[in-house]
């Protein structure tokens, strides 16, 4: 009797699965433009921790800090265009190491730091007209960043295609930058007055739904640097003016019907040719409550060293950088998304802790004393002329 | 605002839409949106009309050109196909041909010529399916996708409300019904709209009330056309290898996540032996309820919330 049972069951399996390729039941058939006109403001603060007296020449120390305010709109301009504008403007301030230097008493690596000397503000415009048609979209992007001692303007083309069967989605873009680098110029001295930077990237990617409650993404991306890739304030830095990375990335949605969530994994591979290769995991709790959306969230990230990263230069290498974000170690970031909608209104909070350690890493390498540890915490609002 | 019902006429019967909404032009949006679909799908398969892709296909019957057919359409035949190889080939697309030698309403019951003329034109198996397009080998043959479209409206149109921005609906094409939310006013702690199931001779009665969750109802019944001859009863339920009417249950509704399901599932039944449907409904894992030929109620959705049938 229970393989009777089986065999009907299988029946309904059958079925289901079959009519699940009828169009009726995919949600995401044709592709269309946003309804509605939608407006949003949102505030949120990055803040480092201060880097302890045991890590640092001159005892404990500020590090940076960044507030950052956004404005966007995003508006149907008929029945197959929609444009969106983003503007953002950050604030900085604080302290960053400055080189690190060995230290006498127990013979390990200390940072010193720039002081609190940098205060800088940057504003970011960007603007994304979108075309849709019948089986995919297609987007163009242009971006203008401007800071005291930084200017970008960056131009990208993306556009995805969905297969007849609404099942598959192809995507690709590309994108390429043009950057200025003009150091301001204080109390110490810069490693350039005046440089420039080029970035030129791809990506492709495929998205296909396995299955009425799953799916599965795979994306390939290629980025090319070329120019000024030095930081111009660390002190004896020097890279190299080429670099080429790589990224392979997978992600996987499971949608669960009770208790109305979406368990989101995803993992990246990132390798270049500076010896820099980076795994990241990331695995989210979407939970939905009516109007409430909760979403807990977990990452965990390990970076293998540069090549030419020391702490302390005493090899005679042909480039050199001291920075903490080119060293061996692992990180966990950790935190919280809420959103919650009232009529046409949706209001948002996020917090994150990140945390960091050489240790908690899978590649080895010589620990920096640099390395950073960060909360970050934002609020949003939205609005939708419905 | 609140509870907006629009009655229509679709697809041979009378239809009816049930949605909450708090915006009426939202709501005339929707409502047009989900109407415009099943009136798409009925001028799209209808065999009644001649201009349908389902009268192409009929017509280039045995003429040796493959009719071609979008994705909609082949997802449809292949759906036609688990349904057919699932049900041992008693569900059959091509099986409506039948209707030619048992006219229902002259009260005349054929002759075993008249039925053997038209076996050979009953065949799934027969139909070819390709990437694009299908083709009816045999010149007379027919797809009827009055099996299945009925429900896939429903599905389909419940779809459309919700990608108008409808949060709760219901949609019944005449007795085929999709819904999904919680209606508003809801006892706190029911879900889903509560419908009735007709009962099969009494029209105006319920043989069962029930509260459809997320998902639809089909019903499949062989009391509206029907012969009797020399007190024997012969259901309008054709079996496609015999060409004579079932002899089985005479009524059979199937709850499930999507229509099109639901209906498949109670038409297999209704193809099916009384005892053998009985049994084969009870191991499904879907809610159901079946009437026998002696108005005998069957099934997990009978006990559920039965109403009065005075």
């Amino acid at each position: 009797m229970a393989s009777r049972q089986d065999d009907l069951n299988k029946t309904l399996v059958a079925l289901t699965s079959s009519a699940f390729l009828l169009p009726a039941y995919q949600s995401a058939m044709a592709d269309a433009p946003p309804e509605f006109t939608e407006i949003g403001t949102r505030y949120s603060k990055y803040k480092e921790d201060d880097i302890s007296a045991k890590k640092a020449f001159g005892g404990r120390s500020e590090r940076y800090d960044i507030d950052v305010a956004q404005f966007y709109l995003l508006a149907p301009v008929s029945d197959d265009w929609s444009v969106a504008l983003d503007v953002s403007w950050e604030d900085m301030s604080g302290a960053s190491p400055w080189f690190v230097g060995e230290s006498i008493e127990a013979d390990d690596a200390k940072v010193i730091m720039s002081g609190a000397s940098i205060e800088d503000t940057r504003t970011e415009v960007s603007v994304t007209t979108r075309y849709y048609f019948d089986s995919g979209n297609a987007g163009f992007n242009y971006t203008y960043s401007d800071e005291d001692d930084y200017e970008s303007k960056a131009l990208s083309l993306d556009g995805s295609i969905n297969s007849e069967d609404g099942l598959t989605t192809y995507s690709a873009a590309v994108s390429a930058s043009d950057d200025d680098i003009t150091p301001t110029q204080g109390a110490y001295p810069t490693n350039t007055l005046d440089a420039t930077k080029d970035v030129r990237s791809a990506w492709l990617g495929v998205t296909q739904i396995v299955s009425k409650r799953a799916l599965v993404r795979f994306g390939l991306s290629y980025t090319y640097r070329d120019g000024f890739l030095t930081d111009p304030y660390k002190y004896l830095d020097d890279r190299p003016d080429e670099r080429k990375e790589w990224t392979v990335s997978a992600g996987y949605r499971y949608f669960l019907e009770e208790p109305n969530a979406a368990l989101h994994v995803d993992y990246r591979y990132f390798d270049d040719d500076w010896g820099i290769a980076s795994q990241t995991v990331d695995v989210a709790w979407v939970q939905t409550f009516k109007d409430t959306t909760v979403s807990p969230f977990i990452r965990y990230y390990s970076q293998d060293e540069a090549d030419f990263f020391s702490n302390i230069d005493y090899e005679d290498t042909d480039y050199f950088s001291d920075d903490y974000r080119l060293s061996a170690f692992g990180a966990f970031s950790y935190g919280l998304r809420l959103s919650h909608e009232i009529g046409n209104w949706s209001i948002n909070a996020d917090a994150e802790r990140y945390q960091t350690d050489e240790s908690w890493g899978v590649y080895g390498g010589e620990e920096s004393p640099g390395l950073v540890e960060f909360w970050r915490y934002g609020v949003g609002l939205n609005y939708a002329f419905k | 605002m609140g509870r907006i019902e629009h009655r229509f006429k679709a697809m041979g019967g009378p239809c009816c839409l049930r949605l909450d909404a708090n915006d009426d032009v939202m709501a005339k949006r929707a409502i047009a949106a989900a109407v415009a679909e099943v009136v798409r799908l009925e001028k799209k398969y209808s065999r009644y009309l001649d201009d349908s892709l389902t009268s192409q296909i009929n017509r280039a019957a045995g003429a040796g050109v493959p009719v071609p057919i979008d994705h909609e359409t082949s997802a449809l035949l292949s759906y036609a196909n688990t349904v057919w190889e699932e049900s041992q080939g008693l569900f059959d697309l091509t099986s409506g041909v039948l209707r030619l030698a048992w006219d229902f309403k002259s009260g005349r019951c054929p002759n075993q010529l008249e039925i053997d003329a038209l076996l050979p034109l009953v065949g799934w198996d027969l139909v070819q399916r390709e990437q694009g397009s299908v083709y009816l080998p045999r010149a007379g043959m027919e797809l009827d996708f009055g099996g299945c479209v009925k429900e896939y409206a429903a599905d389909s149109a419940a779809m459309q409300l919700r990608r108008s921005g409808v949060t709760s609906g219901l949609i019944d094409l005449a007795g085929d019904m999709a819904a999904f939310g919680t209606p508003q006013g809801n006892v706190s702690g029911t879900s889903g709209w509560p419908v009735g199931i007709r009962h099969p001779i009494e029209k105006d009665k319920a043989v069962a009330g029930v509260n459809l969750p997320e998902g639809g109802l089909a019903s499949s019944g062989d009391y509206e056309r029907c012969l009797h001859i020399d007190g024997k009863r012969y259901g309008h339920i054709l079996h496609p290898h015999t060409g004579w009417p079932v002899q089985g249950l005479i009524a059979v509704s199937v709850l499930a996540a999507q229509c099109i399901v639901a209906g498949s599932s109670a038409t297999i039944a209704m193809l099916k032996p009384a005892d053998e449907a009985l049994d084969w409904l009870d191991n499904l894992g879907l809610p159901w309820l079946a009437i026998d030929a002696d108005l005998n109620c069957h099934g997990s959705l009978v006990a559920s919330q039965q109403l009065s049938p005075g």
